[in-house]
C-alpha cells in the first residue's frame, strides 16, 4: 500500500465576479513508504493546495486522496501524519512544552512515553532552552523548528511537510536535512513542498513538478542528474535540479 | 476534545481580558456607597447593582471571548496546526466552545461570590424590604450565566460563516438585543392594540419569536431583587431551553464549519 | 523636547478651561440637566437584560435633581423646577422595574404635592400595587390622594383596609376614617407626613417631608385659634391679624415655603406660597 496516494485531484476555486480559478487539474500522484518525495512549483503552482487537501483544510472539487489507505476527508487520516503548515503558528500563550503535551495528547499518547518522547524532540530541534518560554517569544527559525517538533513527535509514517527549510538559518536547514534523512532510513515516507531545488536536490528520491495547477513531470533525482539522461537539455556536462526545473518552466509557460 | 477545552481555557486564563476583569471588579467596591442613593430600596438597589455588574461583564467576556475564538485562530494561522492534528472540526468547534463555556462558568463563580459579599455586606446596614432569598440570587446567577453561554455558542454560530470578526461581534450583539425584545413584541401582540395589527406583521413577528433566541427566559433578575418566589417551571423550562438552543446552535455551527474551506 | 513642550502647554490649557467648564456646566439650567428618557417602549428595547438597573438610575437621576433644586428652593433662588420632564422619568423607571419602590415612593412626593396629579399618580399607584403585592405603602398612598385630594371617600377606604390587610393593623383606616368624617383635611394631611417621616430614609426626602409638615403644623396652630376665637367671640374672624390682635396667636405664624398665610372667603386657611417650593407652580 502506497503511503500517499492521489487520483484525478482537481480544485476549482470561485474567485471574484464568478470566475473560478482552477487551482488543480487533474492530479495523479502515489508516493510509496521510505521515500522522500520533493514537490516543487513556482508560488502559486497549487503546491499548498495540494497539501490542504491533503490535510483536510480544503475540499477537493474532483478525485480523491488517501494516506495509509484512509480518505483524507475523514479526520482519522491525520492519525498518521506529522504536518508543518507553511508559516507555522501555535497558540503563543502556550510554551513548547506544553504545546508539545497538547499535540502528543491529540495523538494519544500519554504518561511517560510521552513526555520522554518531547524531551528528546526539543533537544533534537534545538528548543531544550526555550521549553519553557511562550511561544509568542520565539523567533521565526524557532518557531518553525517547532512545527518540525510537533510533526515528529508521535512517530508517524508519513510528513507532509510544507516549505521546511522557509524561515531556517543554514544550521537549522542543516539540521532539517538531516532529520528528513533518518526519516528515510526509518522506512518513512516524507513529502515536502519547496521551491528551493538545492533543497529537494540534496534529499529527495523522486521530485514532482507543478506549474499552473498541472503536474508537469514526476521523475527519479538521480535520473534527473545523470549528464546523458534524454530529459536534459543543453550540453553542460554540470547537469543540476535548477536547470532541469527551470527548462520544465519555460517549457509549461509557453 | 478536553484537551483542546484545556487549552483554551489556558489561553483565557492566560489573556489580558482577565485583567480587564479584575479591574472590572473594582465597581462592586462602589456599589454600596451608591446604593444608599435611593429612597426606599437600598438593599434592593444593591442587589440590582451587583446582579447587573455581574451580567455585563459576562455579557463583555460573551461577545468578545466568543466572537473572537474562531476568528483569532484563523487570522493567527494557529488553525492549521490544530486542524493538522486527528481532530474533526466539530469536535474542535465543541473544543474552542467548552473552553469559553467554562471560563463563563468560572469567572460567574468568582463575580457571584463578589456580588454576594456586596448584597451581604449592604443587607447589614440595609436589609431589603423582604429577606433576601439566596437561592433566587443564585438562579438569576446561574441562569445568567447560562444566557451568556447561549450567546457564546450565536457568535459562534456567526464566526463559522464569517472570515472577520466584525459579523461575530455586531451581529451576535444585534441578536443579543433582538433576544431580548421578542418577548416583548409578543406580550405587546396580546394586548387589544398588537391584535389590531396587519395579519401578515403579526405573523412575521411570531416568526422571529420563535425563531430568535429568547433570552428573555433567563432573567431572573426581579425575582432575586424583590425576593419574588421562583416556580419550578421558571427553573426547569429555561434550563431544557438553552440546552435545546444551544444544541440547536452548535449542530448549525459544527456544518458549516465542516464545509468551511481554510486557505 | 518639541513633545515635552507640546505636553506642557495642552495641559496648561486644558488646565485653565477644568474651572470653566465645570462652572458652565454647573450654570445650565435645571431642565438641560434633568435630561429626557426615551419612550419606554423604546427604553425597553435598548436595556435589554438591563432593566432594573437603567430603572433605577432614572429614579436616581430624578432624585439627585430633586435634592439640588430643593437646595436652591431653600436658599430663595429663583429656579425653574422641571416637574414636567420628571414625570416622564418616574413613568419610564416603573415600566422598567415594575417592582421599583423608589419610583411610586417619589411620584407619591412630587406628582400629588408639586404637581397636584392626583390621577396620574393614583394610575401609578394601581400599576404598581398589581406587582408589589406585598407592600402597604402603595394602598396607602393611594387612600390618602382619594381622601385628601378627591375628597372620594369609598375609594379612600377600600385603599386604606388593602393597607390594613397588608400591615396587619387597622391604625390607618381608624385614624384616616375619623379625619374623615370630621372632613379635618389638616388633620389628615399631618396623620399622612407623620407617616412618611417616620419611614423616610432619604434625607431629602425626609427634609422635604419635614418642610410639608411644618407647614401644616402652623396652618393647624392658625386653624385651632380661629377655633378658639369663634368659641369666645361668637363670630367667625375675618383675617389672621385679627386672631393675633385677639392674643390667640403668641406668636407670628411663618410659612416655611416664604408664602404669606390669610384666611380666604369662606374662612379656610390659605399661603401665598401654596405649599410648593416654587414660584412658577400654579396647583389647582
Amino acid at each position: 500500500m502506497d503511503a500517499i496516494t492521489i487520483e484525478a485531484l482537481s480544485k476549482t476555486f470561485k474567485g471574484k465576479r464568478g470566475r473560478s480559478v482552477e487551482a488543480l487539474q487533474g492530479l495523479q500522484l502515489s508516493i510509496p513508504p521510505g521515500e522522500v518525495f520533493g514537490f516543487l512549483g513556482p508560488n502559486g503552482a497549487g503546491k499548498s493546495t495540494t497539501i490542504k487537501i491533503l490535510m483536510g483544510l480544503i475540499r477537493a472539487t474532483g478525485g480523491q486522496a488517501s494516506i495509509m489507505g484512509i480518505p483524507v476527508s475523514s479526520h482519522t487520516a491525520r492519525r498518521n501524519v506529522g504536518y508543518l503548515p507553511e508559516n507555522p503558528s501555535f497558540y503563543d500563550y502556550l510554551t513548547a512544552e506544553e504545546y508539545l503535551n497538547f499535540t502528543g495528547k491529540m495523538f494519544g499518547m500519554t504518561g511517560p512515553m510521552l513526555h520522554e518522547r518531547s524531551q528528546a524532540m526539543l533537544h533534537r530541534l534545538d528548543l531544550w532552552e526555550a521549553r519553557q518560554r511562550p511561544i509568542r517569544t520565539y523567533s521565526k527559525g524557532m518557531t518553525q523548528r517547532l512545527g518540525l517538533a510537533q510533526a515528529l513527535l508521535h512517530d508517524p509514517q508519513v510528513y507532509i511537510l510544507d516549505e521546511p527549510m522557509s524561515g531556517l538559518d543554514p544550521i537549522g536547514r542543516a539540521l532539517v536535512k538531516e532529520i528528513i534523512l533518518e526519516l528515510k532510513a526509518a522506512g518513512k515516507c516524507v513529502f515536502f513542498s519547496t521551491h528551493i531545488t538545492s533543497d529537494a536536490e540534496a534529499i529527495c528520491d523522486r521530485v514532482g513538478i507543478i506549474l499552473q495547477g498541472r503536474l508537469q513531470c514526476v521523475e527519479r533525482v538521480e535520473t534527473i542528474m545523470t549528464p546523458d539522461a534524454e530529459l536534459s537539455p543543453g550540453d553542460s556536462a554540470q547537469q543540476s535540479l535548477e536547470k532541469f526545473f527551470l527548462e520544465i518552466v519555460r517549457k509549461g509557460s509557453h | 476534545m478536553h484537551h483542546l477545552i484545556l487549552i483554551t481555557w489556558k489561553g483565557l486564563l492566560r489573556d489580558r481580558i482577565l485583567q480587564g476583569i479584575l479591574v472590572a471588579t473594582g465597581i462592586f467596591l462602589f456599589i454600596p456607597s451608591v446604593s444608599v442613593l435611593s429612597m426606599r430600596q437600598v438593599g434592593e438597589l444593591a442587589i440590582t447593582l451587583s446582579l447587573s455588574l455581574t451580567s455585563f461583564i459576562l455579557l463583555l467576556i460573551a461577545i468578545f471571548c466568543g466572537g473572537t475564538a474562531l476568528w483569532k485562530d484563523i487570522d493567527r494561522h494557529s488553525i492549521y496546526s490544530v486542524l493538522g492534528l486527528p481532530i474533526s472540526r466539530t469536535n474542535y468547534l465543541l473544543g474552542k466552545f467548552f473552553g469559553i463555556a467554562g471560563f463563563l462558568l468560572l469567572i460567574s463563580l468568582v463575580l457571584g461570590l463578589l456580588a454576594s459579599a456586596t448584597i451581604w455586606y449592604v443587607s447589614l446596614t440595609d436589609p431589603p424590604a423582604r429577606p433576601i432569598l439566596w437561592t433566587n440570587i443564585l438562579m438569576a446567577l446561574t441562569f445568567d450565566c447560562l444566557k451568556y453561554i447561549m450567546v457564546v455558542a450565536v457568535s459562534f454560530l456567526f464566526s463559522t460563516v464569517s472570515t472577520s470578526f466584525f459579523l461575530p461581534i455586531f451581529g451576535t450583539i444585534t441578536l443579543f438585543l433582538g433576544g431580548n425584545v421578542t418577548q416583548e413584541v409578543y406580550d405587546y401582540l396580546q394586548t387589544p392594540a398588537g391584535a389590531a395589527l396587519p395579519a401578515l406583521t403579526k405573523q412575521i413577528a411570531l416568526f422571529l419569536y420563535y425563531l430568535l433566541p429568547n433570552f428573555a427566559v433567563f432573567d431572573l433578575k426581579a425575582n432575586a431583587v424583590y425576593s419574588i418566589p421562583l416556580p419550578a417551571n421558571g427553573i426547569l423550562l429555561p434550563l431544557a431551553y438553552s440546552l435545546a438552543y444551544c444544541g440547536l446552535l452548535l449542530s448549525a455551527a459544527a456544518m458549516l464549519f465542516t464545509r468551511r474551506e481554510l486557505h | 523636547m518639541k513633545q515635552a513642550l507640546s505636553l506642557t502647554l495642552c495641559a496648561a490649557f486644558l488646565l485653565c478651561l477644568l474651572a470653566p467648564v465645570a462652572r458652565h456646566m454647573q450654570e445650565r439650567p435645571f431642565v438641560q440637566r434633568v435630561g429626557v428618557s426615551p419612550q419606554p417602549a423604546v427604553m425597553r428595547f435598548v436595556t435589554a437584560d438591563q432593566k432594573q438597573i437603567f430603572g433605577a438610575l432614572e429614579v436616581l437621576k430624578v432624585l439627585i435633581y430633586y435634592g439640588t433644586s430643593l437646595e436652591k428652593a431653600q436658599q430663595h433662588q429663583d429656579i425653574v423646577h422641571d416637574f414636567q420632564g420628571m414625570y416622564p422619568l418616574i413613568k419610564t423607571a416603573t415600566r422598567l422595574d415594575p417592582y421599583n419602590m423608589d419610583a411610586y415612593y417619589f411620584a407619591q412626593a412630587i406628582l400629588v404635592w408639586d404637581m397636584r396629579r392626583i390621577d396620574e399618580a393614583n394610575a401609578l399607584l394601581d400599576y404598581g400595587m398589581q406587582y408589589r403585592t406585598w407592600d402597604f405603602y402603595l394602598p396607602f398612598f393611594a387612600g390618602f390622594n382619594h381622601a385628601y385630594f378627591l375628597k372620594d371617600y369609598d375609594k379612600a377606604t377600600f385603599y386604606y383596609k388593602r393597607a390594613g390587610e397588608l400591615t396587619g393593623s387597622d391604625l390607618f383606616i381608624r385614624l384616616a376614617s375619623r379625619y374623615m368624617y370630621e372632613a379635618n383635611q389638616t388633620g389628615l394631611a399631618i396623620a399622612y407626613l407623620q407617616t412618611m417621616k417616620a419611614g423616610a430614609r432619604n434625607e431629602t426626602i425626609k427634609k422635604s417631608f419635614d418642610l410639608r409638615l411644618t407647614a401644616f403644623m402652623a396652618v393647624k396652630r392658625i386653624e385651632d385659634a380661629q377655633a378658639a376665637f369663634l368659641r369666645d367671640l361668637g363670630r367667625p374672624a375675618k383675617t389672621i391679624e385679627e386672631i393675633a390682635q385677639a392674643g390667640y396667636l403668641a406668636t407670628p405664624v411663618i410659612d416655611p415655603y416664604g408664602g404669606t398665610f390669610y384666611l380666604d372667603n369662606t374662612g379656610r386657611v390659605r399661603t401665598t406660597s401654596k405649599f410648593a417650593a416654587l414660584p412658577s407652580n400654579n396647583a389647582k
